[in-house]
């Protein structure tokens, strides 16, 4: 096993760089070859494509198509373009790109990034190459074969000659482009699979990064917004003139309610309902004056019918719809029957509330709309979206709306979607000048787009033998698919379960099904989606049949899975892949050397979670007290398979990251409602995970592959709720199935 | 109403209102935007700067408060990234995001100044205030102990 995994803590390799050609890509548009000037020394940038430039003096410049909010795009992604052209690492400065066509898709999320950007890249990168082995080899008049070329320079080896990209560019511009560039065995990779610095920290350690809230435009103003407390409501009377005539107040505004376009590009069926909150604008010279003026107004608001809502109200409506038959998304055998000749049978209901995302860099966006047209610097991962959303809501044409990407400071998915630049338009639009809209924690944490709250209630059978022959899903929440494509969408589609989520395929007799339970809230993506509720439910009762079984939780996953194989899933679906499966939970379990002992009465759990072209398995090792309510997690152990990991020490922080984000839903956060209200306002009330909930060790084994890239922004996130209570029972006998763990779910009774 | 203080080691007067919290003249005023907004109420530790030396939320610290004392934000820690802190914050590896990183390194430096050595609970106790959503502080306690020694390392060379 050790010879096929590595611990990926080898922090010693340097990185970092500077200045230089840029090969942006997305082939397209090739460039038409120039008159050819030879020996003359290059006097401008060499850019063949749009990812990437090589300056006369050999810097090298990338840009990032996609947004950096942590996940580490700005050095993965320019890592594979520098592996292909076989630059200095050294000399490579890393650009973010504004929206622009050139650069694909833009989006951010999905943990899509590397997924969909690495082979497109490998071509931008390797194109470069080309021309520079293509210039070298007519100065070196010798054979193309003969020549190759590493950091920064075109080799032939046999004459010992060597040219740097810098002497050659001048050369290479005047030449085409190839248009099926070959690309590097892996094997030859120097800086892909490499543990590699971020190329981003000096600016996030002496303050000089720029998040969109540090956008400083001249003449711009700053809006405070108080939106209507129950999403949906308008404002019917406000005060505006006594809040006018605050100090440094320019301006009292009524923002309407504009739909959105639909964060993937489609358009929002009839039914939906993403648009965003109406409110009140207070526009003043500075954040301060508008959040205190902000503080006199008076709104008096009409309501919509889901002002009736709370907590109470929409889990009795989750629990009943999970206890009664549900549309059908899966069904192998036949449940009834098998389960009916089990011979131990088991049923459990567990719950998981909305989450806010509480991102670091509260909500904002500047824009400035002058005329018919729009600039926004706005922290994004959707700038298309952005766009499209401003130019509807403007009525101006897509193409008049510039978008510049800042730094995200945390993303989780609440950036996907485009409210905040919708706001900040229409206010600079009605203000008449550059404007940014800045969100208060409070405002944040109360109009956020939620993690739909859920409710599952599991059965499952088990044979004489304690094998598992029957198990049946029943799974209710609010959907955010019909939040944003509209109530027209099948209730298949609306479904916020996975036919494929394990143990799916594995059971004979297997039944999956859902209800959608109407809600008011306003519905979002949060990092792993329903995976990060759902994941919880299926891998806590998943050790319920284990221990029903008599079975160790570990063993009783690898049976379940059975032998490595590829499993064709049938109706040319493709093949599911078993031996990863295994992998990750037998690393899991040896590192964490699981099944021995553990000091002082802690104990272990196993979660898993398989998804985004990516396999994770987490070992969490907890500490409990019943009588005084507290869970302590000494230590996680999480193994992954993504495929080829493009930087190791990236792969290592997501997994690191993932865990402390899934604690926190774990152990501290709930979003709740009365009178269709959010309760909480602030991390006083919606506390999330601090320094000293972290656990001391957090411990990342990458499987070595070959595979094609994984995701890895948010696999690390669902096993750990369920690892963490799975070791809870087995520390205690007390069984968690209610999130976040309260200290009451320990006490007796 | 002019309010005058040491910003960084340089003299600094600003007219506004007297109950501005510093975190707005900082940001607003004089566009020095290292200092970040998270929560306004002294709940997530982004704001931190240092006054007279002391770790403090600066949005709920009024800037008339602050008047004839010495004020050190993130660009006034060192001119290039230089400081123990924010390389051993390199080493580590530690930013994601990136936007609690500024508040997280005021409240270690601090730390290390009362605590050339920390332990684990000291780490606890002194950053459970600093809030980061990335989950950087497995990374940060590293890097927290890479800075005390290398803190240690410069202050034996020079004796």
């Amino acid at each position: 096993m050790s010879s096929t995994v590595t611990r990926r803590a080898f922090l010693k390799t340097s990185t970092v760089g500077g200045t230089g050609l840029v090969l942006a890509f997305h082939l397209p548009g090739r460039r038409a070859s120039l008159p050819r000037r030879a020996d003359s020394p290059a006097s401008k940038p060499f850019a063949p494509n749009a990812w990437l430039e090589i300056a006369p003096d050999g810097a090298v410049k990338i840009w990032c198509g996609k947004s950096e909010m942590g996940q580490g795009v700005r050095t993965a992604l320019p890592m594979i373009v520098a592996e292909e052209l076989s630059c200095d690492w050294q000399r490579v400065e890393v650009l973010q790109a504004d929206l622009d066509s050139k650069y694909g898709e833009q989006l951010t999320g999905g943990s899509g990034s590397v997924r969909t950007s690495y082979e497109n890249l490998r071509q931008a990168g390797a194109a470069a190459r080309e021309l520079m082995i293509s210039a070298a080899v007519e100065k070196f008049n010798v054979g193309r074969r003969e020549c190759h070329a590493e950091n920064g320079r075109v080799l032939h080896a046999k004459s010992k000659r060597e040219l740097a990209f810098a002497e050659l560019i001048g050369s290479a511009a005047a030449l085409p482009a190839p248009s099926d560039p070959p690309l590097k065995p892996p094997a030859d990779f120097r800086i892909v699979g490499h543990p590699t610095r971020r190329t981003d920290t000096k600016l996030k350690i002496t303050g000089a990064a720029q998040f969109g809230i540090d956008t400083r435009v001249p003449g711009m103003l700053i809006a405070s917004v108080e939106r209507s407390p129950v999403y949906g409501g308008t404002p019917r009377r406000f005060n505006a003139d006594e809040v006018k005539s605050s100090p440094h107040v320019r301006a009292v505004l009524e923002v309407k309610s504009a739909h959105l376009t639909h964060q993937f590009g489609e358009t929002s069926g009839p039914g939906s309902r993403n648009y965003t909150c109406s409110g009140v604008a207070v526009v003043a010279d500075s954040t301060w004056a508008a959040m205190q003026a902000r503080k006199l107004l008076k709104v008096e608001w009409n309501e919509p019918p889901s002002a009736s809502e709370t907590t109470a109200s929409l889990r009795e409506k989750m629990l009943r719809l999970a206890s009664e038959p549900g549309t059908v998304i899966r069904s192998d055998g036949d449940f009834e029957k098998a389960h009916a000749a089990a011979a131990r049978k088991i049923e459990a209901v567990y719950e998981v509330p909305f989450l806010a995302h509480a991102t670091m860099e509260p909500v904002n966006c500047t824009a400035h709309v002058r005329g018919d047209s729009c600039e926004l610097w706005a922290p994004t991962q959707i700038p298309g979206a952005a766009a499209e959303s401003v130019a509807s809501a403007l009525g101006i044409p897509r193409e008049r709306v510039k978008v510049h990407v800042t730094f995200i400071g945390g993303g989780f998915g609440r950036r996907l979607i485009q409210d905040y630049a919708v706001e900040a338009a229409l206010i600079s639009r009605d203000a008449g000048a550059p404007v940014q809209v800045v969100w208060s924690r409070e405002d944040d944490i109360r109009h956020d787009f939620y993690r739909p709250a859920a409710c599952h209630v599991l059965q499952a059978g088990l044979d004489a033998r304690g094998q598992l022959i029957s198990w049946r899903h029943r799974g209710s929440s609010p959907s955010i698919e019909t939040f944003y494509n509209g109530t027209g969408i099948s209730p298949q589609a609306a479904a916020q379960v996975d036919s494929l989520d394990f143990p799916a395929p594995f059971i004979p007799n297997f039944r999956l099904e859902f209800a959608v339970a109407e809600s008011g809230m306003p519905l979002g993506y949060w990092r792993s989606v329903d995976s990060s509720g759902n994941q919880f439910a299926l891998s806590s009762f998943f050790d319920e049949a284990a221990h029903a079984a008599g079975c160790d939780p570990v063993e009783f996953l690898l049976s379940a899975l059975g032998p490595a194989r590829k499993m064709d899933l049938g109706q040319n679906r493709g093949t599911l892949d078993v031996a990863r499966r295994r992998r990750v939970i037998e690393l899991a379990a040896e590192k964490s050397g699981w099944g021995k002992s553990l000091p002082g009465g802690a104990a272990r759990g196993i979660g898993i979670g398989f998804g985004w072209g990516s396999f994770v398995a987490q070992v969490a090792e907890v500490s409990c007290n019943p009588s005084k309510g507290t869970i302590h997690v000494n230590r996680v152990v999480c193994a992954i398979d993504c495929g080829l990991a493009i930087n190791p020490l990236g792969v290592e922080a997501q997994m690191q990251s993932a865990v402390n984000f899934g604690l926190a839903a774990t152990l501290k956060s709930a979003i709740t409602l009365e009178h269709g209200r959010v309760q909480q306002s602030n991390f006083s009330d919606y506390e999330v995970l601090r320094m000293n909930d972290a656990p001391p060790v957090i411990d990342v084994y990458i499987v070595l592959s070959s595979d094609p890239p994984g995701g890895c922004g948010e696999p690390g996130v669902p096993p750990i709720a369920p690892a963490v209570g799975n070791a809870i029972f087995a520390a205690t006998g007390k069984r968690v199935r209610r999130l976040p763990i309260r200290a009451g779910d320990l006490r007796d009774g | 109403m002019a309010i005058s203080f040491t910003l960084n080691g340089k003299p600094q007067t600003v007219d506004v209102s007297p109950d501005m919290p510093l975190l707005w003249v900082l940001r607003d005023t004089l566009n020095m935007t290292g200092t970040k907004f998270g929560c306004g109420m002294a709940l997530c530790g982004a704001c931190t700067v240092h006054i007279n030396g002391e770790a403090t939320r600066s949005c709920i610290t009024q800037v008339s408060s602050v008047a004839g004392k010495k004020i050190t934000t993130i660009e006034g820690l060192s001119v290039d990234g230089s400081h123990p802190v924010q390389q051993a914050w390199i080493e580590e590896d530690v930013p994601q995001c990136g936007y609690c990183q500024s508040g997280q390194i005021m409240s270690a430096v601090a730390l290390l100044a009362k605590k050339a050595n920390p332990t684990d609970a000291d780490i606890d106790d002194a950053m459970s205030g600093n809030i980061c959503r990335c989950g950087t502080y497995q990374r940060i306690r590293k890097a927290i102990h890479k800075a005390a020694a290398l803190q240690s390392g410069k202050a034996k060379s020079a004796a």
